[in-house]
């Protein structure tokens, strides 16, 4: 297939943004930045030729970008699919929102500007597919901003539809679809030159009628707004602004009611917004009157606006059991993130530490209770519960979110657990469990919606970590948690849950289907970090209500106590089997860099729920620094877990860890580590991903994507592009020898296939360089 | 128990192709054991190394204007015009046999013992008794359009040494970039595309003091190994399948029993293309392609005592040695069957791991259900806690992941 991929992550620092004008270069584009700093980030999908049709789905940082001057190339369509893209051109400014897109000839000058990290689409087309026949095509004298409206819309919808399902398509599926769109656009680009040449609208009436709808766009809160007004902020007469919007078919009146009306209708069901009582929402959108926006409103949209929000929430609740893990993409795309949104729980900035510290040591001790947990999600925006500096050592309390499987195992008598799982119809003591809403306004199922499962100990407050430094996290020991039910006075136990999310899940043998099982197992730690798991039940889940009344016919949310009266133990199963343990935490992380509540069970560049059991007693993780203090939390804690975790999860069982942080600041030993890097006594572990960076690929907004985009070739393409960065950087090969090296000594395996960004890893074995590598210091030949 | 010795010469190889019509080279009973050489079809890499003073490697390699011994290299047409040559490429590995097993027929299991397993040392007098390989860096690669320096893409080839004292380790002597080469029937080979094609090298620059200080642990395996399929006469030893083939798994080496259904009658055992060593994923496109002679035991299990032992309800490779089973997984299962006529070119568009991943969890569960009697459920949770998928290659066009258990997990097997 004739698709290329592009992340900057997989090239050493030097060499990023040569290789990132290289790809813009293919679809005849230059980016104007200077060089870039550590944090840039870009990606890319390319699909086609360069004689022919190209579409790509580009992700960058803030830059921008202008015309590679070439021959032959009909003029390229920048559709943004996030955030707006602003046009600078002889004709004026504009600014092309999502969803709609921009003409941009190849042999003008044009700066399309990014203010941030913006997802977009561009497509070009070689002269060549015209076969000399021009259409009668005129050539575009400046860029043209195509609306959402009309041939225009069906275009971009192609357009749109084309750039998500890049990689999906095989290559007899792309042949037809560059076909439909490389026809829609000759058409888009014949009725354009007809249009402007008939009805005398010129391009820089477009431009400045862009300006002033988005002009209105900006001040649609403003209940005095008039034409009168935007004309004078413009500079033009009222009068001619009222002609321009003539010419576009409508009067200014009736578009500003329009827009105020569309604005209303987007507040009422914003996730975030819907406790905001709809006499705000009028107000926001420049309504004065409430009862003149009801009737508006009713008009407009065919129901009243309490209305209409109380079915958009009904249509909600019955996608509740849709099984989704995660965001649901579609909830995201309407969705409001508002810088610092409220995570739940204690809030603070950045660096602000509550209360006093633990500073006086160097050993800390961090138990698990209410307050020093967080349960399914990561956020900058947390609280520490530890300050420690470089070098510290910590026990590490840690508790299985399925302690709940089995309450009188693991929750009866064990103080910690008891406070952290604590649940009656009155109180919840750890309410958020997840980073969905905290008002479950998507699914109903509960504060945070499940979207993040993980109880996390953390975070901790590294002193003196900044953005580029690298933390590293070694496990000096860990050991199981015993039951704290005096009946169970000294044992141990895990619990396995084959879940909706697991590989087997859509493809059941057996009836009933589908369903999902819990295991629990009894452990046997032999006191020196091995021993081995028996099976101890199992049972069926069935349909459990929480203490506040909702249903989990599914297990669709952390932590929900199983009533034993509901199920039927199984006993025996797996007999005559025992599995070896191999303990191990399934999430180290620090704070990701993006701003509010980050799904815990994605891992990417901050470590999270990595899922690989080489990372127990002996190992160590490396972890990029992304905030100040790292903010760093431990949970997940398993007893043993396969390569591919294909049922969802390992043997989930609480455990005690002690660590060892060392901070390594920026510019050290590894200065350009962008993702989680495992070391053991004896090998590299390097964690590759479907999506190695997927907030910033996907955007915040589109966390939930992940899960629908995951794939092994992804991830075996992120894990070898990583292995040939570090043997590079940090073994000084050349790329032949470590391309050689990779195909003779090195092996990829399938770390799992459960957490939405699916993990390939990369083990290179240490004894495979005769020059031992020192603590401290790698070798790099020059 | 018979011993018999197979040795590799221009009668007793077939090159680039499974057959179920080729003559068997040797006929053995169940139980017998067999001492077959195999000769890496990379060694014309380096004549000087690997060829030369080789009796039998200097004839099966030989061709000139006038002549060559072996011309059909491939499953491709046999009459030119030739795009690359007779056979067309179309499957490179040279391969030892077959030997026809007695009394073996679709529906029973061969057995292949992997007793030991030692390298062919250099009969060039210049190198005597020291062990060559090659590792090229090829246009099947999984880095192929994926490069960071120029020039892209490009094809490199590194010839290795094979160290065998204890621990064996294999270190690189020099590498050098393909250039386009001429075979002696003119046509040009200006990427790696057609097998045995001797590198004239005047033509190349070798670099040396390549991965200087690096050594990596030897794995002397056998990358296709199997028996012969029924669905078509001519089939590419590329996409390793049902029956075995280029499965390019390390695991397959001394100490490792394999399990192959039985297609046709005889099985048709072949073997060749062996490695010095081998990542998980051969990434590159090669191993660490190596000469090496193999001792084999085999067993046939007939249809009817398959029940009850870890053969039951087989119908793709198994691996066992003394520490796992392993069962493996492919893009497309059987590709032969699903892809239809056109299934040798079809196969080189279905590759992905997605699917490998997706057929050996499937076959593992089979495995655990049909051969350890665990409920479905017992085998999804002991496959999530003890069970572990590791990617076998990426590179073979059926790309492969298998799936392992440790039989250790079984405490009364």
């Amino acid at each position: 297939m004739n698709i290329r991929q592009f992340v900057s992550e997989s090239y050493p620092l030097d060499t990023r943004g040569n290789a990132w004008r290289d790809i813009l270069a293919t679809l005849g584009l230059r980016s104007d930045s200077p060089e870039q700093d550590f944090d840039h980030f870009a990606a890319a999908v390319i699909r086609g030729q360069a004689d022919g049709v190209l579409l790509g789905s580009l992700t960058a940082t803030a830059q921008s970008l202008s015309p590679l001057a070439r021959r032959g190339r009909m003029p390229l369509v920048m559709m943004p699919l996030d955030e707006a893209v602003e046009v600078a051109a002889e004709a004026g400014r504009f600014v092309i929102e999502p969803g709609e897109a921009v003409i941009l000839p190849a042999d003008k000058t044009w700066d399309a500007f990014l203010r941030q990290n913006t997802n977009f689409a561009v497509f070009s087309l070689s002269e060549t597919v015209l076969h000399g026949q021009r259409f009668g095509l005129s050539p575009l004298a400046s860029p043209f901003h195509v609306a959402a409206t009309g041939l225009g819309k069906v275009f971009l919808q192609s357009l749109r539809a084309a750039a998500s399902e890049l990689d999906g398509l095989s290559d007899l599926e792309w042949q037809s679809v560059e076909q439909v769109i490389a026809d829609l656009y000759l058409t888009v680009i014949v009725s354009l030159s007809s249009a402007a040449a008939d009805a005398g609208v010129n391009a820089s009436q477009a431009a400045l009628f862009s300006r002033l709808t988005m002009a209105i766009e900006r001040r649609v809160a403003e209940p005095d707004l008039s034409a009168g007004r935007i004309a004078r902020q413009e500079g033009i007469s009222e009068r001619y602004l009222q002609k321009l919007f003539e010419q576009n078919g409508e009067s200014f009146t009736h578009y500003l009611r329009e827009r105020r009306l569309q604005h209303a209708r987007m507040a009422l069901v914003a996730p975030d917004e819907l406790r905001i009582p709809i006499s705000e929402v009028a107000y926001s959108c420049g309504f004065t009157d409430a009862a003149n926006f009801n009737r508006l409103f009713k008009e407009r949209f065919g129901l009243p606006p309490g209305a209409f929000r109380t079915n958009h929430l009904k249509s909600l609740m019955e996608m509740a059991n849709a099984e989704q893990r995660g965001w649901p993409v579609k909830a995201l795309t309407d969705r409001k993130v508002k810088k610092r949104s409220a995570v739940g729980g204690v809030q603070v900035g950045d660096t602000e530490l509550a209360g006093t510290p633990d500073t006086d040591g160097t050993h800390h001790v961090l138990p698990a209770n209410s307050k020093t947990v967080h349960w399914g999600y990561f956020s900058r925006s947390l609280r520490p519960v530890l300050e420690i500096s470089s070098g510290d050592t910590i026990e590490v309390e840690t508790l299985t979110q399925h302690s709940s499987d089995d309450p009188e195992l693991f929750i009866k008598g064990d103080t910690a657990a008891e406070d952290v799982f604590f649940w009656n119809a009155e109180k919840k003591n750890v309410d958020r469990r997840g980073a969905g809403p905290i008002d479950a306004s998507v699914y109903g199922r509960g504060a945070g919606e499940g979207f993040g499962v993980h109880v996390c100990t953390g975070p901790i407050y590294v002193n003196g970590a900044e953005p580029g430094d690298v933390l590293e996290v070694r496990i000096d020991d860990m050991v199981p948690r015993p039951s704290g039910n005096p009946d169970y006075k000294g044992r141990h136990f895990g619990s396995s849950v084959a879940a909706w999310w697991g590989y087997q899940y859509g493809e059941l043998l057996q009836e009933p289907k589908p369903r999902e099982n819990v295991f629990i197992y009894e452990i046997f730690p032999d006191g020196d970090g091995g021993g081995f798991a028996r099976a101890h039940y199992a049972y069926r889940w069935t349909p459990q209500e929480d203490p506040f009344g909702v249903a989990h016919k599914t297990y669709d949310y952390p932590g929900v106590p199983v009533d034993p009266a509901t199920i039927e133990k199984l006993s025996p199963v797996l007999s005559g089997i025992q599995i070896p343990l191999r303990p191990h935490f399934g999430v180290i992380a620090v704070a990701p860099r993006e701003d509010g509540p980050v799904d815990s069970v994605p891992p990417a560049y901050f470590g999270g729920n990595i899922d690989n059991w080489r990372l127990g007693k002996g190992a160590s993780v490396y972890l990029p620094v992304s905030v100040p203090g790292a903010l760093l939390s431990i949970g997940d804690p398993h007893a043993s877990q396969g390569d591919g975790e294909v049922a969802g999860t390992a043997i989930e069982c609480s455990m005690t860890g002690r660590l060892t942080v060392i901070l390594h600041k920026k510019g050290g030993r590894f200065s350009d580590l962008t993702y989680p890097l495992i070391e053991t006594p004896e090998e590299w572990v390097l964690t590759g991903f479907s999506h190695p960076n997927y907030l910033a690929e996907f955007g915040v907004k589109g966390q939930g994507e992940v899960y629908a985009k995951s794939s092994l070739d992804l991830a075996m393409k992120d894990a070898f592009r990583k292995t040939r960065r570090f043997l590079m950087g940090t073994y000084g090969l050349g790329e032949d020898e470590a391309i050689m090296l990779m195909s003779a000594g090195v092996d990829f395996g399938v770390t799992q296939v459960v957490d939405g960004n699916w993990g390939v890893h990369a083990i290179i074995p240490k004894s495979i360089f005769l020059t031992e590598v020192e603590d401290q210091d790698l070798i790099v030949r020059a | 128990m018979t011993h018999h010795t197979l040795p590799a010469t221009a009668d007793t190889v077939h090159w680039g192709y499974f057959s179920k019509s080729l003559k068997p080279q040797l006929t053995v009973k169940s139980g017998d054991r067999v001492t077959i050489e195999t000769i890496t079809h990379h060694a014309n890499d380096d004549h000087a190394r690997m060829i030369a003073g080789d009796a039998a490697a200097e004839e099966i390699f030989l061709w000139t204007a006038e002549e060559k011994t072996i011309k059909r290299r491939g499953a491709g047409p046999q009459e030119g015009p030739y795009e690359h040559g007779s056979g067309e490429g179309l499957g490179v590995h040279l391969l030892t046999g077959p030997v026809e097993v007695e009394g073996a027929e679709p529906g029973d299991v061969l057995e292949v013992r992997i007793i030991d397993a030692y390298p062919r040392p250099s009969a060039n007098p210049e190198y005597k008794g020291r062990y060559f390989g090659s590792n090229p860096s090829a246009n099947w690669g999984f880095q192929y359009n994926d490069y960071l320096e120029e020039p892209k893409p490009r094809e490199v080839v590194t010839i290795y040494e094979l160290d065998m004292s204890a621990p064996a380790t294999v270190s690189a002597l020099y590498s050098y970039l393909w250039t386009p080469q001429t075979d002696p029937d003119g046509i040009v080979h200006p990427t790696i595309d057609y097998p045995g094609v001797r590198v004239d090298h005047d033509t190349i620059t070798k670099k040396e003091g390549i991965l200087s200080g690096v050594k990596i642990p030897a794995r002397l395996h056998f990358g296709t190994m199997g028996v012969a399929p029924a669905e078509a006469d001519l089939v590419s030893t590329i996409p390793p399948s049902y029956t075995g083939g280029n499965m390019d798994d390390w695991r397959i080496t001394k100490g490792a029993r394999m399990f192959y259904p039985v297609a046709v009658p005889g099985a048709l055992f072949s073997v060749g293309d062996a490695h010095a060593s081998q990542g998980d994923s051969e990434l590159s496109g090669t191993a660490i392609e190596i000469s090496l002679t193999g001792e084999f035991e085999f067993v046939l299990h007939k249809k009817a005592d398959l029940p009850g032992t870890v053969m039951e309800g087989l119908d793709h490779p198994l691996l066992e040695n003394d520490e796992i089973w392993s069962v493996y997984g492919f893009s497309v299962t059987n590709y032969l069957a699903e892809l239809g006529p056109d299934h040798q070119y079809e196969i080189l568009k279905s590759s992905s791991l997605d699917n490998a991943m997706r057929d050996a969890f499937r076959k593992l569960r089979r495995f655990l259900m049909t051969v350890h009697g665990l409920s479905e459920d017992e085998a999804i949770s002991l496959m999530s806690v003890a069970a572990d998928f590791g990617i076998t290659q990426v590179v073979d066009a059926n790309w492969g992941v298998h799936g392992s258990i440790r039989k250790s997990v079984f405490t009364c097997p």
